[in-house]
């Protein structure tokens, strides 16, 4: 380990996440200083923005690997277990960095503590999913607890509470969309049950990434156990990636079929307008075509080839992510709605918003990596 | 209010898309500078057919105080309250800022507003009705489009309007119960 | 008027407030908005004042609505409308609702200023009151001194009703060249008109059924009660037929809309009469009883045919005659809406006079839904003994138009002279008032004439370009923070509005009576005399015959005789024409070598790859002036060039690119909106933008100035402006 401390790639890896921090920084600091209107791009015709993007991804990604963690120590396969700690982790890490993405968002997160408890709604998906995620993590840390102190019943319990925590927040994540019937794009039953698959993808792709990098680091060979399970891994997350791609071409088709009004806009918005390139470069191309060639090919499902494939599906999903909150919201609600290109209202991020998704995620990364120095994660198997 | 169903009903046809309505509200309710800021709009519809043979109608809006709000079933700290009479308005101090309203009204009726830190929107200006007058855009509109009124009053000039002529709403299909009910 | 709940409250409060003679009693020390407005341009409330509700009227523009201005912790809070203003039927407009962001302006005037860079540098050094007006009386006497009095003159336009103390300071003082704003809008209207009634009617548009509104946009040009009486809601009874090369606001209203070719509307009108004579549709008997000339009407119009016209105006044959007949059918509730502002073509005194015998022909005048003369409440004018001086000269522009009034002149023609330097040379500028470098066409012309003068004076409450170009900018008090005298506004049914300060003037901004006294003490005792009373004597002295209006004022803001027409008064009575009647032949012309009945003259077509520019108003906007008021900005923060959609395509632009758009006297820059509300020939863009005054920071920089391209083109009769003969190219930029 010390000697892994001094490698140039590591202080690279950490410098480059260091800056990414301060990035972050200093786009909180613009935030608070000059008001949420000044620097962030987001209107009043599209309130949701990249945070509320990112803050799903990030949360997205903490189920995922909370329900892949769960496989291990709550569903007994074994070849899972040995991630269990590193998993609970970094959803901890994610699902806080989450947090403060979407803490950006709103204006009031210190009142929403408050009011959240004294005047709750509970017709809200927002107040649900709040709730639900506070308690999410609550057993996340408990679980993470046990885990190292080495209770495994404990942890089982809390893993398996945990388990159906992550799938109820979750699935009231894709709710606090698809309650709006304002929003036909995402309006329906569709993205909650969206939200749980791609949070297995997610979760997958990132364990795939947590295990491959974590033995490139110790600079020695992959032990045979550990490519068989990203062997295991592998196939798995093609199965995963395969029932999205369903659920994909099943939230297109109904998108376009009969011209359902506004729907349709913002489908076509994904497939050919504003929002095109993200969706065929980065939702089809990196985040489902490369994968899945990856790990379909026998000869690619390499512990290498796992890993990249996850790679590429995380930066995919990253923008399946953004595609979905920012095609809910680019049809008008209105006629005669002014700047309207091509009858869809615009939005790309500031830089600051920017700034704060990078952030946001370098920030979960060093936390990440620095408790991978400092706590021992090592599976006692 | 008790017992009282407060609505505007508008009769577009005679709207001029003067914007009277758009700076009175402003300026009452203090909304804030800013293009994007405003409780009110007139909507300028799509231009019916080609020169010369052209149309084109004008639909002021605002909030719709719906019977069945979706931004207040969606607020998370009940910051968005309905009043007896039917007035959907923002608490400032309860909002969080979520904008979670601003993505279920399905009228974009609402705005952040940065000098009080909360979510905005047109309140039938309750100051103003509960003291007795009306709302500072129906006062102000020079062709009298909009009449404020009581719906659960019978003799009110709105129930009246309803009375004689046929009304619609927008986006019925919402389910959301607009009590901005407009005369065809 | 129904609205009652407004009354009672804000008649309590006024009472219960305002205890003196006129003035509200001032609440709140002014100091914490002050303080706040000059460090960060906002304002903050100054505590612990009261709060009231003061009648007044509007300033925004010409129509003078009544406001209730809503005061609260010595801040204007909101302007409402005075439910018992009954000529503006108790309404306010975009810009009326506007008004509290003129006074609470971090652009607006705030000290008198002395320009220290250039002219037109925009480089000044704040003065006192003392140090500007003596400079400003220095310069006028030394320029009385070296080319006569007549050597300054005075610009200025109606609206604060302080006018005419500033018109009083040029008589005093004593020079022949006052210029006004009508020939900048519409004295042709009241030249023709005129001439055919000997007054200038208003058509009784909430009682006509059948309206023809031709050049007058009333959706977007209020004109109070008319913009709020066209709409009037009554199951579809009404007709308006439209006339307009754009399709405006007005249009989307109108059951017939008309892209008339521009210029042609003599040829429209010329055909209308043509029909309801040959086919016996006129109003025979009032004929013959009220008007001389018919006879000569009848051979004048056979050759022009509703075929002829439709070749003229591109409206085809079968409606000019068809609305000809429906419009004798609907008489006497019928009416050709003469409009307003009539500086369009170099023929509109004509047209303006065909208009006033196709009305006259069918028998609508004085008549329930009819032309209606004006009444009037009368208020005792101030008298004043204006000094003797020898020498003066007359009126530079004497003689340029066949009719000049004397106060208003003509300000193109008069601008010519001044270049000229003919008969004689002016060379220093007093301006009340008036945005002079935005308002007259071609803007180089009028910058030029200002680069010859000695000294340009300009009292404002903005930056406007004029001040910009000026060497002394005074700031007037805002129409909010001034007493002003009482002012008889005539219509149908007639009012009297005055103005009181709602708050007192912010920073050193005074009003213009004020301002003329100071100026009048350093230009001798002769002159100051002119000026010794204050204002209360003057309110007191003009309600001396009936001080029921100033009753009527305070307790509720307007003072009017009735709220129903009536119609008829001036039958069996003798017109102020000539003959006592109503001149569809004018002798008078005739005797001045014009055509006695409106001839059609053809204009210049649009020549291959150009096109007519358009003026026209913004009902958001005042003129030049609004566009930088900050709530108005936010509906409408630059102007765009309207080109119709088929000549886009042919040109190869894209809505929202910038062109540059050029005419023989100057070009502009700006963004282009490609929509089919226009005729292919015409653009059109709004007036007020492309200011080159830096002191109005909203807009400058923003879009392009219309009057930096209109050509300096004038009516003859009228010496009016024709401001739609000007031809421009449009090219990307
Ligand atoms: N909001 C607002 N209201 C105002 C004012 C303001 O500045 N803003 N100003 C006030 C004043 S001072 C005046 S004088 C009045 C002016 O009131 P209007 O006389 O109604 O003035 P414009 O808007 O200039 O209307 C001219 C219309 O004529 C059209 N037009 C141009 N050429 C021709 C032509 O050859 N034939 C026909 N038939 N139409 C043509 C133009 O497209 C334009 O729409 O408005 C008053 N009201
Ligand atoms: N291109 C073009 N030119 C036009 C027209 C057009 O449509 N297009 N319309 C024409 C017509 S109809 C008219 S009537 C004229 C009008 O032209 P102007 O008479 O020049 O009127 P405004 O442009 O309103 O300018 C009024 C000036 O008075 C200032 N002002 C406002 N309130 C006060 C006050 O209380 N006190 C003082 N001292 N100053 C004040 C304003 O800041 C502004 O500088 O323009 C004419 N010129
Ligand atoms: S004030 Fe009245 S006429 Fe003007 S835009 Fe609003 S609703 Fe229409
Ligand atoms: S219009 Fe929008 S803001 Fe108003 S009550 Fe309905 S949903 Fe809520
Ligand atoms: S933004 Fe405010 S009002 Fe809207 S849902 Fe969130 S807390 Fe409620
Ligand atoms: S009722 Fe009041 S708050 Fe609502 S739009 Fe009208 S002026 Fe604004
Ligand atoms: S029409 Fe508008 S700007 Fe003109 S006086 Fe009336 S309220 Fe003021
Ligand atoms: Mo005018």
């Amino acid at each position: 380990m010390t000697l892994l401390k001094h490698r140039p790639s590591f202080k690279l890896w950490v410098g480059v996440l260091a800056i990414g921090v301060v990035v972050g920084i200093v786009g909180t600091g613009n935030v608070l200083l000059n008001g949420h209107s000044a620097v962030y791009n987001v209107t009043r015709e599209i309130p949701w923005g990249i945070l509320i993007a990112t803050y799903v991804f990030l949360v997205v990604s903490s189920t995922g690997l909370c329900l892949v963690s769960s496989l291990g120590h709550v569903f007994g396969i074994e070849k899972f277990d040995f991630i269990g700690k590193r998993a609970i982790i970094l959803a901890i890490l994610t699902l806080l960095c989450g947090f403060g993405a979407i803490g950006m968002e709103l204006t009031h997160p210190i009142r929403m503590g408050l009011y959240t408890i004294i005047s709750p709604n509970f017709s809200s998906p927002i107040w649900w999913m709040g709730t639900l995620y506070g308690l999410y993590l609550v057993l996340l840390c408990a679980e993470l607890f046990f885990l190292m102190k080495g209770m495994h019943k404990g942890a089982f319990a809390m893993g398996m509470i945990g388990f159906i925590a992550a799938i109820t927040a979750h699935s009231n994540l894709g709710a606090v969309f698809g309650l709006l019937e304002a929003r036909p794009y995402w309006h329906g039953s569709f993205l909650p049950i969206y939200f749980i698959v791609s949070a297995l993808v997610s979760g997958g792709a990132i364990v795939s990434m947590i295990v491959y990098f974590n033995h490139k680091t110790t600079g020695e060979p992959m032990p045979q156990k550990y490519e068989d399970f990203m062997g295991t891994l592998g196939k798995l997350q093609a199965l995963f990636l395969l029932i999205l791609v369903f659920f994909v071409v099943w939230k297109i088709i109904p998108g376009l079929y009969g011209h359902p009004p506004e729907k349709y806009e913002a489908t076509v918005a994904v497939l050919s307008g504003p929002l095109a390139f993200n969706f065929w470069f980065f939702e089809v191309l990196l985040g489902l075509a490369i994968p899945v060639i990856l790990l379909l090919n026998k000869k690619t499902r390499t512990p290498y080839g796992v890993m990249m494939a996850g790679l590429s599906s995380t930066v995919g999903i990253f923008f399946m992510r953004y595609d979905l909150v920012i095609a809910g919201q680019l049809v008008s609600m209105r006629e005669g709605t002014a700047d309207l290109v091509g009858g869809l209202l615009q939005y790309s991020p500031s830089v600051t918003e920017i700034a704060i998704v990078i952030g946001a995620i370098s920030t979960c990364l060093l936390l990440y990596t620095i408790a991978e120095r400092l706590l021992p994660l090592e599976s006692d198997h | 209010m008790k017992n009282k169903r407060f609505a505007i009903v508008l009769d577009t046809r005679r709207c001029i898309d003067c914007k009277a309505c758009t700076v009175a509200c402003k300026a009452e309710n203090d909304v804030p500078l800013g293009s994007e800021n405003y409780r009110n709009w007139v909507g300028e519809e799509k231009l019916r057919g080609q020169y010369p043979n052209l149309g084109q109608s004008f639909t002021p809006c605002q909030c719709q105080h719906c019977g069945n709000p979706p931004c207040a079933h969606v607020c998370p700290t009940k910051a968005t309250e309905v009043n007896q009479d039917g007035i959907v308005h923002v608490v400032a101090d309860k909002c969080i800022g979520c904008k979670y309203c601003m993505t279920a009204c399905p009228y974009n009726a609402r705005y952040y507003n940065e000098e009080i830190e909360a979510v905005d929107k047109c309140t039938f200006c309750t100051h103003r009705v509960y003291a007795g007058r009306e709302p500072a855009c129906v006062e102000t509109c020079p062709t009298k489009v909009r009449v404020f009124g009581d719906l659960n009053d019978p003799s009110s000039e709105v129930s009246k309007l309803l009375t004689k002529y046929p009304s619609r709403v927008l986006k019925e299909s919402q389910g959301t119960k607009p009590y901005l009910i407009y005369i065809i | 008027m129904a609205r009652l709940i407004d009354k009672k409250l804000s008649r309590r409060r006024f009472l219960g407030t305002s205890s003196c003679a006129l003035a509200v009693a001032t609440v709140g020390s002014q100091t914490t908005v002050l303080k706040a407005l000059a460090s960060s341009g906002k304002v903050t409330t100054s505590k612990g004042a009261g709060t009231k509700d003061v009648f007044t009227a509007c300033g925004m523009c010409v129509n003078k609505c009544g406001v209730i201005a809503r005061v609260r912790d010595g801040r204007i809070h909101k302007l409402d409308p005075n439910p018992e203003f009954i000529k503006s039927r108790g309404m306010l407009c975009a810009r009326g609702n506007a008004g509290v962001k003129v006074i609470y302006d971090a652009d607006r005037l705030k000290y008198p200023l002395i320009r220290v860079g250039k002219r037109g540098e925009g480089k000044w050094r704040r003065a006192s009151w003392d140090e500007a007006l003596d400079l400003v009386a220095k310069n006028m006497n030394e320029i009385a001194e070296k080319y006569t009095r007549a050597g300054v003159m005075f610009a200025s336009t109606e609206g604060t009703f302080q006018e005419h103390f500033f018109l009083q300071m040029a008589e005093c003082f004593g020079s022949p060249n006052t210029v006004r704003h009508p020939t900048l809008c519409l004295s042709s209207n009241i030249q023709g008109f005129g001439a055919t009634y000997g007054t200038n009617p208003t058509p009784d548009v909430l009682n006509a059924d059948y309206i023809i509104m031709a050049g007058a946009n009333r959706s977007e040009a209020l004109i109070t009660p008319d913009s709020i009486d066209q709409l009037k809601g009554d199951g579809g009874r009404r007709k308006l037929i439209y006339l307009d090369p754009r399709f405006t606001k007005t249009a989307a209203k109108a059951d017939e809309w008309y892209p008339i070719k521009p210029g042609t509307d003599l040829a429209f009108i010329l055909a209308m009469i043509n029909v309801i004579i040959s086919e016996g549709r006129y109003a025979k008997e009032f004929v013959e009883e009220m008007t001389v000339g018919f006879d000569k009407l009848v051979p004048h119009v056979k050759p022009y045919t509703p075929e002829w016209a439709a070749k003229e105006t591109e409206i085809p044959a079968e409606d000019i005659r068809r609305i000809a007949r429906e419009f004798a059918a609907a008489a006497p509730k019928a009416i050709y809406y003469q409009g307003r502002r009539s500086s369009f073509f170099t023929n509109d005194t004509q047209l303006r006079r065909a208009m006033a015998i196709l009305n006259a022909i069918i028998g609508n005048w004085d008549t329930e839904g009819g032309m209606v003369p004006n009444s009037k409440i009368k208020l005792v004018k101030h008298d004043y003994l204006a000094p003797w001086y020898d020498d003066v000269p007359e009126r530079i522009d004497k003689g340029s138009a066949a009719f000049l009034s004397e106060k208003d002149g003509s300000w193109i023609n008069l601008r010519n002279r001044v270049l000229e330097a003919k008969p004689y040379p002016v060379k220093g500028m007093m301006i009340y008032k008036q945005n002079v470098v935005m308002s007259v066409p071609n803007r180089a012309k009028t910058l030029k004439m200002m680069d010859q003068m000695d000294f340009i004076c300009t009292i404002d409450i903005v930056m406007s370009d004029t001040a910009w170009y000026s060497d002394v900018v005074l700031p007037e008090a805002t129409y909010l923070e001034r007493q002003d005298p009482l002012e008889s506004l005539s219509g149908i049914l007639p009012v009297v509005a005055f103005r009181q300060p709602c708050v007192e003037p912010l920073f050193e901004s005074k009003p213009n009576l004020w301002i003329m006294q100071n100026l009048a003490k350093r230009l001798g005792s002769e002159v100051a005399e002119t000026f010794d009373f204050t204002m209360d004597e003057h309110i007191h002295h003009q309600v001396s015959k009936n001080p029921q209006i100033l009753k009527d004022l305070k307790s509720k803001g307007v003072h009017y005789m009735k709220v129903l027409p009536t119609y008829g008064l001036t039958k069996g009575k003798r017109l102020k024409t000539k003959t006592g009647k109503i001149e569809i032949y004018s002798a008078n012309y005739a005797k001045k070598g014009l055509d006695p009945l409106p001839t059609y003259t053809k204009h210049e077509d649009v020549p291959a790859n150009k096109f007519r520019l358009l003026v026209g108003r913004s009902a958001i906007f005042t003129h030049g002036t609004t566009a930088n008021n900050a709530y108005l900005h936010d509906i409408m923060p630059e102007n765009t060039l309207w080109l119709n959609t088929l000549s886009a395509k042919k040109m190869g632009l894209r809505d929202g690119q910038r062109v540059k758009v050029k005419s023989r006297v100057g070009e502009g820059t700006l963004k282009l909106e490609v929509t089919e509300k226009i005729r292919p020939d015409c653009v059109y863009m709004a007036h007020g933008f492309g200011v080159i005054s830096k002191g109005q920071s909203l807009i400058f920089d923003r879009g392009a100035c219309d009057a930096a391209l209109i050509e300096d083109k004038v009516e003859p009769i009228s010496g009016n402006a024709a401001m739609h003969q000007t031809f421009v190219e449009v090219s990307p930029a």
